[in-house]
C-alpha cells in the first residue's frame, strides 16, 4: 500500500487534493499491486504536482509505467482547458516527439535467423551513440521544411512512401509548426542530424511476431505470426532538446509575470493563449515535425537495407503506425459532457484514440488507433488498439513502455555489457551498441517487465492487446 | 572538488562538491562532460564561453546548456573549465579536443539539464550541488 493515496479500483488508484499544497484537481493512476510496491515517491509527488498547475482538467494522470522523471512524471498525462489553461515544456521534456514505429516485412523468422550481417549492415547504416553524425545533407531551407512538414518532407524527398503518412499520428505532421519560434542554436543542431538514432534508450529492433491476440485488428495493422517486423524508437535530437531548453528559460519569466505559483521549477508554463505559450508550441510543434522527419529517414535506411540483403520491394515493407511518446497536442475531448478542444500533453505517454476518432486512417476507424508498446532489449513489445475507454477516462492515452526500475549508476556497478550480450545470445537475441556501457544503461533488468504493464493497461481497458513481438535483433543507440 | 552519481531510476543525478562556486560550476561540467564521453579528455583547444542568467541555479543551468550545445555543434569534448562568475554574469575558458570516436564514443548523450531537485548549497566545507541530467 503507498502511503496517502487511495486504491479505487481494481488496478486504479487516487492522489487526493491536499496531497500536496495547492492542487486543484485529484490525481489519478492506473498500477496493479505488484507494480504499486515499487513506485518511487518522487513519481507520486510530481503526480501531485502537476494538479496544482491552472486549468487543468479533471485528473492529473499517470499510465502504469509512471516513474520518476523532472516536471511531469513520466507516464504523465494531463490536459488543459484552453482558456484558463497553460502549457509546459516540462509535461514534454526534452526530447520533443520521442516516439516509436513498427515496419512490418514480408520476411519469416528462418529467413532472417542467425544472420550476424542484418544486425551488422542496419547497425552500420544508421548512424547511432553520441557523436554521431548523418550521411544526409541537410540545407538550412531543407531543415525549414522539414519542420513544417513532418514526415511528409521526407517522403517528398525520397524517403518513403506516401502511404507511410496516413500510418502516422497527425499523419506525421503537425500544422500548428512555427518555425520562427525555433532559435538559431536548435536549427543548428538539427542540420546534421537527420536520420540518426541517437543514444540512451534509443533503439532500432529487429522483431518477430510472436502471438496474436485480435485476428481482425493484427490483420488490419498487416500483422501476422512469424512475420519479421522492425521496431525504430528516436526523437527530435539535439534540435528538440535545444528548443525545450530555450523555451524552458523564456517560460521560466512567464511564469513569474503570470504570477503562476509551481511547485517545482522544471514545470514552467504560460497560459496557452499568451504570446509565450504560442511560441513555445509552435516552436514543439515544428520539433515534433522534424522527429517524424527524422524515423522516415531511418525507416527509408531500414528499408534499404532489407531490401538489398534479402531482395525484397521497398513497397513490401509497409508500415504499421507512428506514435509519439512526448508532445502537447490540441485535441478534441469529452470535458463537462461538451467536445471540446483541450490541450493534452504526454510524458512518456502514449495516444491510444478508439474508433472513430477523426485523426485514424480510414481503414483502421472501425478499429481503433494502433499503439506500439517497445520492450527492453529482452524483452516483447506489444501492439495495442486505443478504445473508448481511453477517450473516457485518460484523453485517449495509453502507456509508453516498461518503465526503469533500476539507475543507471545501479546498472554498472551490478552488470557488464559482455554478460548482457553474451546472455542475450543464448536467447537468441543479437546486439551490437557503440559501446558496453550503452548496453549497461539499458540491461533488460533495468526495466519492469513489460508483460506487466500491457496487462495492467489492456484490463484497465484504454487499449486492448493486439500483438506480442519479442527481438532477435537489437541496434542500441 | 569531486562528484559522484546519486540513484535516480530514469535519469541521471549527481551530487558535487567544491570549495567554491566557481569550482562548483566547473565540477558540474566535468559530470556532464564525463557522463558523455567518458574520462579519457584532453586540452588542445581553448574557446570561451559568456552566460547570463537571473540567480545562480539559472546560471548553471545555462552554463551547463551552453556547454551542451557547444559541445554538440563544434564536436568537442571538454577536459576542464576555468570559471568566473561576477553577479548574474558567467564567463569561461573552456579546454577541450576534437571529438574522437574511438576514445570518446562510449558515453551516454544528455539531452538537457533539469531544475527539478536541483539543489546549490554552502556549508563551512564550501558547496554542494544535486543535479539531475536527462539522457
Amino acid at each position: 500500500m503507498i502511503e496517502g493515496v487511495t486504491h479505487v479500483g481494481v488496478n486504479e488508484w487516487e492522489v487526493p487534493v491536499g496531497y500536496v499544497p495547492g492542487m486543484r484537481v485529484p490525481g489519478r493512476f492506473f498500477l496493479s499491486e505488484p507494480l504499486a510496491e515499487i513506485l518511487e515517491a518522487g513519481a507520486l509527488q510530481q503526480l501531485a504536482n502537476v494538479a496544482t498547475m491552472p486549468g487543468i482538467i479533471k485528473n492529473s494522470l499517470a499510465m502504469p509505467d509512471i516513474h520518476w522523471g523532472y516536471g511531469f512524471p513520466i507516464g504523465g498525462v494531463a490536459a488543459f482547458a484552453l482558456d484558463t489553461g497553460v502549457i509546459s515544456p516540462g509535461g514534454v521534456g526534452f526530447d520533443i516527439n520521442c516516439g516509436v514505429r513498427l515496419l512490418t516485412t514480408p520476411l519469416e523468422q528462418k529467413d532472417v535467423a542467425g544472420r550476424r550481417d542484418l544486425v551488422d549492415g542496419l547497425f552500420h547504416a544508421v548512424p547511432t551513440g553520441v557523436g554521431a553524425k548523418s550521411a544526409h545533407k541537410v540545407s538550412p531551407r531543407a531543415l525549414d521544411e522539414m519542420m513544417v512538414k513532418g514526415a511528409r518532407w521526407a517522403v517528398e524527398n525520397g524517403f518513403g512512401v506516401p502511404r507511410d503518412l496516413v500510418r502516422c499520428e497527425e499523419t506525421g505532421c503537425m500544422r500548428e509548426a512555427d518555425i520562427r519560434a525555433v532559435s538559431a542554436k536548435a536549427k543548428q543542431r538539427g542540420i546534421p542530424q537527420g536520420g540518426t538514432l541517437g543514444s540512451g534508450n534509443h533503439f532500432l529492433e529487429i522483431q518477430v511476431v510472436r502471438e496474436i491476440y485480435d485476428a481482425p485488428a493484427a490483420a488490419a495493422f498487416g500483422l501476422r505470426a512469424g512475420q519479421v517486423c522492425c521496431m525504430i524508437h528516436c526523437g527530435s535530437r539535439g534540435l528538440g532538446h535545444q528548443t525545450c531548453t530555450d523555451h524552458l528559460k523564456v517560460l521560466e519569466s512567464a511564469t513569474k509575470k503570470y504570477q503562476i505559483s509551481l511547485p517545482d521549477r522544471q514545470l514552467a508554463c504560460a497560459p496557452i493563449t499568451s504570446p509565450e505559450g504560442r511560441e513555445y508550441f509552435g516552436a514543439m510543434a515544428a520539433s515534433a515535425n522534424y522527429a517524424w522527419a527524422n524515423r522516415q529517414m531511418i525507416t527509408h535506411t531500414v528499408r534499404q537495407v532489407l531490401g538489398r540483403m534479402f531482395r525484397i520491394e521497398y513497397e513490401s515493407m509497409p508500415l504499421v503506425y507512428d506514435v509519439a511518446h512526448n508532445v502537447a497536442k490540441m485535441e478534441e475531448h469529452m470535458v463537462d459532457g461538451r467536445r471540446s478542444m483541450v490541450c493534452v500533453h504526454r510524458k512518456g505517454a502514449t495516444r491510444a484514440f478508439g474508433p472513430g476518432e477523426p485523426d485514424l486512417p480510414p481503414e483502421l476507424a472501425a478499429l481503433g488507433q494502433p499503439v506500439i508498446i517497445p520492450g527492453s532489449m529482452g524483452t516483447s513489445s506489444f501492439v495495442l488498439k486505443g478504445t473508448q475507454v481511453a477517450m473516457d477516462r485518460t484523453f485517449g492515452s495509453t502507456c509508453h513502455g516498461a518503465g526503469r526500475i533500476m539507475s543507471r549508476s545501479q546498472a554498472k556497478k551490478q552488470l557488464s555489457g559482455k554478460d548482457i550480450s553474451d546472455n542475450l545470445l543464448s536467447k537468441g537475441i543479437m546486439v551490437r551498441a557503440p559501446s558496453d556501457n550503452a548496453l549497461v544503461d539499458e540491461a533488460p533488468d533495468v526495466y519492469k517487465s513489460s508483460d506487466e504493464v500491457v496487462k495492467v493497461v489492456h484490463d484497465v481497458g484504454i487499449s486492448r492487446l493486439v500483438a506480442r513481438l519479442s527481438p532477435i535483433g537489437v541496434i542500441k543507440g | 572538488m569531486s562528484f559522484r552519481e546519486l540513484p535516480h531510476t530514469a535519469d541521471i543525478k549527481i551530487e558535487a562538491r567544491a570549495p567554491t562556486k566557481e569550482m562548483l560550476f566547473s565540477e558540474a561540467c566535468n559530470a556532464l562532460m564525463q557522463i558523455m564521453y567518458g574520462k579519457d579528455r584532453r586540452s588542445r583547444d581553448t574557446i570561451e564561453l559568456v552566460v547570463d542568467a537571473d540567480d545562480t541555479e539559472a546560471l548553471l543551468a545555462d552554463f551547463l546548456s551552453e556547454v551542451l550545445f557547444r559541445s554538440e555543434v563544434d564536436g568537442l569534448v571538454f577536459s576542464d573549465a576555468e570559471v568566473h562568475i561576477d553577479g548574474s554574469h558567467l564567463h569561461a575558458v573552456m579546454h577541450g579536443e576534437l571529438f574522437d570516436r574511438d576514445r570518446h564514443a562510449g558515453g551516454t548523450e544528455v539531452k538537457g539539464i533539469s531544475y527539478s531537485g536541483m539543489s546549490i548549497t554552502r556549508d563551512t566545507n564550501g558547496y554542494m550541488l544535486e543535479i539531475l541530467f536527462d539522457v
